[in-house]
Parts: C-alpha cells; sequence; structure tokens
C-alpha cells in the first residue's frame, strides 16, 4: 500500500471505474460487482474487532477495544484491495491475446507461445467435455445423481476421456506447426500492429516523470495518513496538492486520450 | 550454455537487487509488491531454462495442452464444493514427464485457469504453488516408493495441505502492517476444512485414476518419444 489517505484511495477508485467503464461499459465490473462488494464489507467490519491496536476507543467488545484507527485502517485496506481487482479487470480486457503475445514473445517466446496455445485449447476443452458428457449421461452415468464416490469417478472419467482423445490430436496440431516452418532455422518476418512513435515516447516520458514525483512524495511520507497508533489530520499539505495532482493525471491518463479522440471523431 | 548461464544469473541478481531497492524505496515497507517480485525471480528462472532447452514442438503443445486440462478439470466439478482435480492432473504430469514439466504445467494451468476464473494478486502465488506441486512429484519420481499408491497418496495429502498454506501467505503479506501472531494463527485455522477436502479429493482421485493416468501417458510418452530423460538417453544411446 504506497497511498493510503482515503481521500486520494477514493479518487484512485473511482477514476479506475471510469476507466473501465471506458472499456466496454462495465460489463466485466459488473460481474464483479457482489464479490467486490462482499470482499470490501466483510474486511471493514472484520478488521476493527480482530486488531485493538489504536488509541481512539469506540466501545469495547468481549473485553477487547474496538479503536477508530482499526476501523479506518480497514477502509483504506477494502480500498486498496478494491482498486487492486478493478486495476486487474482493466488488465484483462486490455492485454488480450494479440497483444500478450507481442509482449511476451519478445523475452520468452516458448513460454508465450504455450500460455497462448493453453488458453485457446480451454474453450475446445469445454465443448468436448460437454460432447463427452452428453454420451456419458446416456450411458447412464450421471453427475448430478449418485453417492458422492461415483460422482467423482464419473466426473474424472469424462476428463480421462479427454485426455485420450486430445493427446493425439495435440501431436496432429505440432506436426501441422512443424510445416508451416515453426522452430525451424532463419529469421522469419512477422506483422506487427503495434510500434512506438515519437508522440509515445514523449508520452511515456511525461508518465513516467509523473511516477517518480509520485514515488518521491510517497517515500516523504505525502498522501499518506497515520493510522497507527494514533489517527493523523485529514489535511493536506502544499507537496500533498502535487501529489495529488500527478496522481490525478496518471490514473486518468487513459481517460484523457480515449476521450479527446471521442471529442475529436464526434 | 554461456547464455543459458547468463540470464540465470541476471534473474537472480534481479530478485536480490529487488529485495535491497524495496528495502530502501519503500519506507512503508511494500510486502506484498515484494513478494510478488521474488516469486516472479524464482519462477522466471525456470522459464528462462526452458526457453534455453531443445524441446521438439511437440512437448510444447503437449505441455500447453496438459496445462489446458488441468485447468479445464476444475469445470464437472463446480457442483461439489473443493473438490477440483487440478493438483491430482499436475501431480500425475510431474511424475510422468519429470519435474521441469510438472512445473511448467502447474504455473500454466493456474494462469490458464485464472484468465477464465478471474486474475488477482493470488495469481502468482498460485502459479508458483501448484508449480512446485508439479516439480516435487518430478523430482521424487526416482525413488521406488512413488509407484506405491500408499506413498502416493500420502504425497497427494500432504500437498493439499502445503497448497493451502502457501495460499494463506498472500493474505498475510498483503496485511503485513496489522500483522499479529493471532492473524496469522487464525488464517491458518480458518482455512483447515478447506486445505482437507483439498487433500481428502487428492487422496480419492489418486486412489482411483493414478494408475490408469500414468499408463495413459507413459504410453504415449513412448510412442511419440516426448520429454525424455536425458540421463536415459544417454544410457540408450550408449548400449
Amino acid at each position: 500500500m504506497y497511498f493510503n489517505h482515503p481521500i486520494f484511495l477514493v479518487t484512485i477508485l473511482l477514476l479506475l471505474i471510469f476507466v473501465n467503464i471506458s472499456h466496454d461499459g462495465g460489463k466485466d465490473l459488473r460481474k464483479w460487482l457482489p464479490t467486490l462488494s462482499i470482499m470490501s464489507t466483510l474486511i471493514i467490519l472484520i478488521n476493527p474487532f480482530l486488531v485493538s491496536r489504536g488509541t481512539t476507543i469506540l466501545f469495547y467488545f468481549r473485553g477487547k477495544q474496538v479503536t477508530v484507527e482499526a476501523f479506518m485502517y480497514g477502509i483504506t485496506m477494502a480500498l486498496f484491495i478494491a482498486i487492486i481487482l478493478v486495476i486487474f479487470i482493466s488488465f484483462n480486457i486490455i492485454l488480450n491475446g494479440n497483444r500478450f503475445l507481442y509482449i511476451f514473445s519478445k523475452f520468452l517466446p516458448r513460454i508465450a507461445l504455450m500460455i497462448m496455445m493453453a488458453i485457446r485449447f480451454v474453450p475446445l476443452m469445454k465443448r468436448r467435455l460437454d460432447e463427452i458428457g452428453d454420451v456419458q449421461r446416456l450411458r447412464g452415468m450421471s453427475m448430478t445423481v449418485g453417492s458422492l464416490k461415483t460422482r467423482v469417478r464419473s466426473g474424472m472419467l469424462r476428463i480421462q476421456i479427454l485426455l485420450t482423445w486430445s493427446l493425439e490430436e495435440a501431436v496432429h496440431v505440432s506436426n501441422s506447426m512443424k510445416a508451416r516452418g515453426y522452430g525451424s532455422e532463419g529469421k522469419k518476418s512477422s506483422y506487427t500492429p503495434y510500434y512506438m512513435e515519437k508522440r509515445d515516447w514523449f508520452w511515456l516520458f511525461v508518465l513516467a516523470s509523473l511516477m517518480v514525483v509520485c514515488f518521491y512524495g510517497g517515500k516523504l511520507g505525502y498522501g499518506q495518513m497515520i493510522i497507527y497508533p494514533e489517527l493523523g489530520p485529514w489535511q493536506f499539505f502544499q507537496f500533498d496538492w502535487v501529489v495529488f495532482f500527478c496522481m490525478l493525471i496518471l490514473t486518468s491518463f487513459p481517460l484523457i486520450t480515449e476521450g479527446r479522440e471521442k471529442l475529436r471523431w464526434k | 550454455m554461456a547464455r543459458a548461464r547468463a540470464s540465470l544469473i541476471i534473474a537472480t541478481a534481479t530478485v536480490f537487487i529487488m529485495l535491497i531497492v524495496m528495502y530502501a524505496v519503500f519506507n512503508y515497507h511494500n510486502y506484498l509488491l515484494l513478494s510478488l517480485g521474488i516469486i516472479g525471480g524464482i519462477m522466471m528462472l525456470f522459464f528462462i531454462r526452458f526457453e534455453i532447452k531443445t524441446v521438439k514442438t511437440r512437448e510444447i503443445v503437449i505441455l500447453a495442452l496438459l496445462a489446458a486440462i488441468g485447468a479445464v478439470a476444475r469445470v464437472p466439478f463446480a457442483g461439489l464444493p473443493s473438490v477440483q482435480p487440478t493438483s491430482f492432473v499436475i501431480i500425475t504430469v510431474g511424475l510422468v514427464f519429470g519435474a521441469e514439466s510438472g512445473f511448467l504445467v502447474g504455473a500454466l494451468a493456474a494462469l490458464v485457469s485464472n484468465i477464465f476464473l478471474g486474475q488477482g494478486p493470488w495469481t502468482p502465488w498460485q502459479m508458483f504453488a501448484w508449480g512446485t506441486m508439479g516439480m516435487s512429484a518430478g523430482l521424487l519420481r526416482q525413488f521406488a516408493g512413488m509407484g506405491n499408491l500408499w506413498v502416493l497418496n500420502t504425497f497427494g495429502f500432504i500437498w493439499g495441505f502445503i497448497f493451502g498454506w502457501m495460499m494463506n501467505l498472500w493474505i498475510v503479506f498483503s496485511n503485513m502492517q496489522n500483522f499479529t501472531w493471532e492473524f496469522l494463527v487464525g488464517i491458518y485455522v480458518s482455512s483447515f476444512y478447506h486445505d482437507l477436502a483439498h487433500a481428502i479429493s487428492n487422496i480419492v482421485f489418486i486412489s482411483l485414476f493414478s494408475m490408469s493416468w500414468t499408463r495413459i501417458l507413459n504410453r504415449f510418452k513412448k510412442k511419440h518419444g516426448l520429454l525424455e530423460d536425458p540421463a536415459l538417453n544417454q544410457t540408450i544411446n550408449r548400449t
């Protein structure tokens, strides 16, 4: 947790939610919303009862002190976890197959290929499992009725059938790859739809310097609130505002670029 | 070989540099980021090793396929809580194809299944835990006892718990500021039944299916000459 000032965290969370909505209208985010809200509420509620650090006592619960500080810490913790999850949801949307392979094929080409292949195999395997399941159901081997042992056995049998079915086919896949020249010596050219332009480098530099300011500010304790042992003041100091402003641009950068495009192409 | 050694040294050095940098720069010691960096560094060693090795195209496809099966294996068991045969698949792969393949399949299965179930800060931990599970199975296969069903069951049972204990660590590390021994014990106690279910389901899968799966994979390995021990090959070539 780098910044732990609640105002910082709330702003970051809101901005990231907007960024997420700008990707796909918040479709993925809505799927995660129940998990996210339950987890955050649990953390906020449980933390003050588990941890009795802090000096400002609200009340006693079974002889243990429940403090404002622990409560506050629970809130920052929950916000922090929510931020991480929202970032990962965006990450999943943005870093789709093509881009993932593009980035990782630079330094881990074989692993990247393997990951891509495994990702592609998953829907295929799911479809095959459905087919196998249909056949097995006709043969009277159900996953829904019977004792736990028979259910487990019939479920695993399906996966075993899937294994024997798919292993042979994997050899076909690799033969086809070989026929198309995978792994052969010599350089092959490939089309890459992504390249760095001068303006990309410029903005990368700008973002990096904003990041440095944020790190430096964080190191000096700006953007942070003292929670234990006693809740610190809420107020922002002068450099807090600078850090806050840098952080604001940094997190809303996708929104700014996307928004500008939207306005220009209207 | 020189290139291999150089990149391995670089990856190792990165872990140590990260330790120092994290300690110096973050005065709010950021244990979660630090732990993720170290785990990433350790896994990178395995990945780099695989990149450098000469591997057949077949072997790449087979490992990807096994990882996908490990990930998909969770689907038919979605109705049965805490029963998932992914660990069983990974252990079997480690036993048949060796430590490195076991690690790769374990790590990939975690990464790939999380692409569909939701990626998060727990992904590297899961990759690491399942990876080491496969790796340890591969390392221990040289002992004759691993062919024995009782030994294998004990192995699966123990790993059911170790996996859970490793996964608990990410919760502990993300809460480091809050750390008390009570908190640590609380987390480990609360995960006990979940770990027990994992351990028992490992036993069930191993005792029911370990024989047939090993036979299937072994036959396939022999038929297509996949992922064989270099040591074994040398003895065959010599004779």
